[in-house]
């Protein structure tokens, strides 16, 4: 027996979709779409079980992670239900199911949630470096810890048992049934996936899509990987600090042609922006921005004197890592490999 | 400026002569009426007149128009001006209209014309036939096609290079080339509209290669190929005049389609599909014919049968919008689309691709109308603000609509209008004499 939610459609409405009730069921959208295969065919299908409110075989499904939103099928569905848009809402849809803490739902669905926890957490260096006595050498120690503690933190309670949960659903049906060989031989599925995005480039209008993507990811994992553990802001490494200025770089001229196109409108990609989307962008050029000038203070040794740059960038890395990657548009990067990884376990499991 | 010509008079002006304005006319001509029939081809007869045969019967279309047509162009109480178009047409009062209308050269005098085609021969100049759709050229001097009413010829000037060879192989000295435009003003006591539709342009679907893969043609092309005066006497595939073997019906090409801006159903096209299949497979007997469709409208009387019939013959029904399509190396196409029974992307290779294209509105005619506003309904056709009880009457009392031009039909059904339309513009006649 299945389950219906006959409100599903306008719940999905909170999270980003328009008149999928529109659709009549043509397959233009399934047909136009260059990612779509006879294993895997959407997005129509998704958009059945969305209309019918069939909420189970959408949590199972991994087809919403499959697609990478040319807009294709949405500039030319008969209807104008809008598929790729509805696929996009399934992500978000999906990332609040994975979520055990039910925050990702409630930040997707409220603004003003999404707003009121800004603000809160803003508040909360504000008063910490206050505390502090917006002392420089202090802030950047409690800085630096903080990154630490955050990735551990955020991986170890959220994002992991999030990923578990996500395995949960995937395979409700077959738990049991898949040899851990499976699961061995198809690991570098996950990291191929993770670390190329290769799956874009088979969208019909993304190889500069992709290239932008991918040395975003790199810029952006690189400089975490600079300020964490090479210690950007502190180090005296020539080489390392001219790496940060280049990541950080990176990430701020990348993500700014983002949001110019969010706000262009002009590809079909960046013509529906839910909250998510701008946050995303805008708080990820916001890292780069602020970390790029601080160690710039740093370097012309105005931070002591400028300290409140510093305080600044504080704030917005504290929201980004406490909301934006544990509960946010951040988890795509993670949900988008492990969905390949478990379609590669599933096939090698069918064969 | 063209030459102002004497005043004419009328009671009854019919705009447009396809099946719809012809039967009006005929109608309103036998009760004893004089109309005045504006016809912007160079021929009568309409769409109608250029097809194979009609669903459900499968009548032969031109057996049902050539006679039609011929009792029309010989009707004493109709005067029939071809190449002619209405500029402008005002409401003086109530029974009173004029309008004035533009006749266009065809540089040759009709009634002299035997059409025995030695201009034709004669004419060095060779162009595409829009009468045939493209699939065949024609001359610069030529006659529209056989069944033509009138059957006389005309002269392309656009392309014509003014040699003079048809002038000189012309054995009835017909062909004139001081004629210039001419203007009439004509008083008339009322008014049919019966402007019919325009076809949907594929070209407007790119990733459906209308145009760049040759292979890909028209419902239309197909109908020329299937009509009696026929192109080829036989089914070509355009690309290398190959006999296909194995071709694909496209429904659904421009209608249901917000994003070209037609959102609604064209009404013919599942019925002309299942009909251009049958007499396909009676052309070609090994031909594998699909169907690929959203839903299957067969509702009107004998259709679902003969939609059955269909099935019965052989022909396969595909349930899925094709999304797009590509050519091999050897002309033939690859059609994308979704299984929608098995909910599967598939791929499906044929050598010829037929897009059942729609019906669109021929919005031009709301313009003429001066000083009173002809109203059109959300899609563009011509409105009928009494839809129910009385379906000819528009928005201007005294202009009334036959045919497609007031929305997609099919042929039964815009004669029926045309028959509406004449009594309701007979009624309203009758009330000026009493």
């Amino acid at each position: 027996m299945a389950k219906i939610n006959p409100e599903f459609t306008k719940e999905l409405k909170s999270y980003g979709a328009f008149d999928v009730n529109a659709c009549y069921n043509c397959g233009n959208c399934t047909a136009v779409c260059s990612l779509s295969d006879e294993e895997n065919s959407f997005p129509r299908k998704m958009i059945r079980l969305s209309v019918l409110g069939l909420e189970e075989d959408i949590q199972m499904s991994l087809d919403p992670w499959l697609c990478y939103y040319c807009g294709e099928c949405s500039t030319t569905c008969p209807r104008q239900a809008e598929p790729g848009e509805l696929m996009m809402s399934l992500r978000r849809w999906l990332i609040s199911k994975y979520d055990w803490t039910g925050l990702s739902g409630l930040l997707y669905k409220s603004f003003t949630a999404s707003l009121t926890a800004f603000i809160i957490l803003a508040t909360g260096v504000l008063w910490f470096a206050a505390y502090q006595g917006f002392n420089p050498e202090k802030l950047l120690h409690y800085g630096h810890y903080f990154e630490m503690i955050a990735i551990a933190f955020v991986f170890a309670f959220i994002l992991l048992p999030d990923i578990i949960r996500m395995w949960w659903f995937t395979f409700s049906k077959e738990h049991s049934k898949i040899p851990l060989s499976a699961y061995t031989k198809a690991i570098g599925d996950l990291f191929v996936h993770m670390f190329t995005q290769k799956r874009t480039l088979g969208c019909d209008d993304s190889q500069v899509r992709w290239f932008e993507h991918l040395i975003l990811v790199f810029g952006y994992l690189l400089l975490l990987f600079t300020t964490v553990f090479l210690d950007w802001f502190g180090t005296n490494n020539t080489f390392v600090i001219a790496l940060g200025y280049i990541e950080s770089a990176i990430i701020f001229v990348v993500t700014f042609i983002f949001v110019l196109s969010r706000v262009k409108k002009e590809k079909e990609v960046s013509k529906h922006s839910h909250p998510s989307d701008w946050f995303f962008v805008i708080w990820l050029f916001l890292m780069g921005f602020t970390a790029f000038f601080v160690r710039l203070f740093i370097d012309i040794n105005i931070l002591n004197t400028n300290i409140w740059l510093y305080v600044l960038h504080l704030i917005v890395l504290v929201q980004w890592a406490l909301l934006i990657v544990p509960f946010g548009k951040w988890t795509h990067f993670l949900y988008r490999s492990f969905a390949m990884y478990f379609i590669r376990v599933k096939s090698l499991n069918t064969k | 400026m063209p030459e102002q010509k004497e005043t004419l008079e009328y009671d009854v002006l019919v705009v447009g002569g396809g099946i719809a304005g012809g039967e009006s006319a005929l109608n309103l001509a036998n009760i004893g009426y004089k109309v005045l029939l504006l016809e912007k081809e160079l021929t009568i007869g309409g769409k109608m007149i250029l097809l194979s045969k009609v669903f459900p019967t499968l009548d032969c279309a031109a057996c049902i128009t050539t006679p039609k047509v011929s009792e029309i162009s010989r009707h004493p109480n109709i005067t029939i001006f071809t190449s002619t178009v209405a500029k402008k047409i005002n409401k003086i009062a109530e029974h009173r209209f004029e309008a004035v209308i533009l006749k266009k050269p065809r540089y040759v005098n009709v009634p002299d014309c035997t059409g025995c085609q030695l201009c034709e021969e004669a004419c060095p100049v060779s162009v595409t036939d829009q009468y045939q759709y493209g699939l065949v050229g024609r001359k610069a001097a030529y006659i529209p096609f056989s069944i033509a009413s009138p059957r006389a010829a005309a002269i392309d000037i656009d392309n014509c290079t003014l040699c003079g060879a048809c002038e000189r192989a012309c054995p009835t000295k017909c062909i004139d080339f001081t004629q210039t435009e001419e203007e009439y003003l004509v008083k008339v006591k009322s008014v049919v509209v019966a402007t019919g539709f325009n076809l949907f342009d594929p070209l407007k679907i790119p990733r459906y290669g209308f145009g760049k893969f040759k292979n890909v043609i028209t419902s239309m092309q197909m109908e020329r190929q299937l009509a009696p005066t026929r192109p080829f006497n036989t089914i070509l595939r355009p690309g290398d005049g190959k006999m296909p073997d194995n071709i694909a019906y496209v429904l659904c090409t421009g209608s249901r389609d917000k994003t070209v801006g037609n959102p609604i159903c064209s009404q013919i096209c599942c019925m002309y599909s299942i009909k251009q299949a049958q007499l396909l497979m009676g052309a070609l007997p090994m031909a594998d014919i699909t169907i690929y469709y959203l839903h299957i409208r067969a509702f009107g009387k004998g259709f679902n049968e003969f939609y059955a019939q269909a099935q019965d013959m052989g022909v396969e029904f595909v349930k899925g919008k094709v999304g797009k399509i590509t050519e091999n190396e050897d002309g033939n196409l690859i059609l994308r689309y979704e299984d929608i029974e098995s909910g599967v992307v598939k791929e499906a290779e044929h050598d010829m691709v037929v897009l059942s294209v729609g019906v669109l509105p021929n919005m031009e005619i709301s313009e003429t109308f001066e000083n009173k506003n002809l109203e059109l309904d959300p899609f563009n056709f011509v409105g009928q603000p009494d839809i129910l009880a009385s379906p000819a009457k528009t928005s201007i009392e005294g202009v009334f609509v036959a045919g497609t031009a007031s929305g997609p039909m099919d042929i039964p059904d815009s004669i029926l209008s045309g028959g509406a339309a004449s009594a309701e513009t007979t009624s309203y006649l009758r009330r000026a004499s009493l």
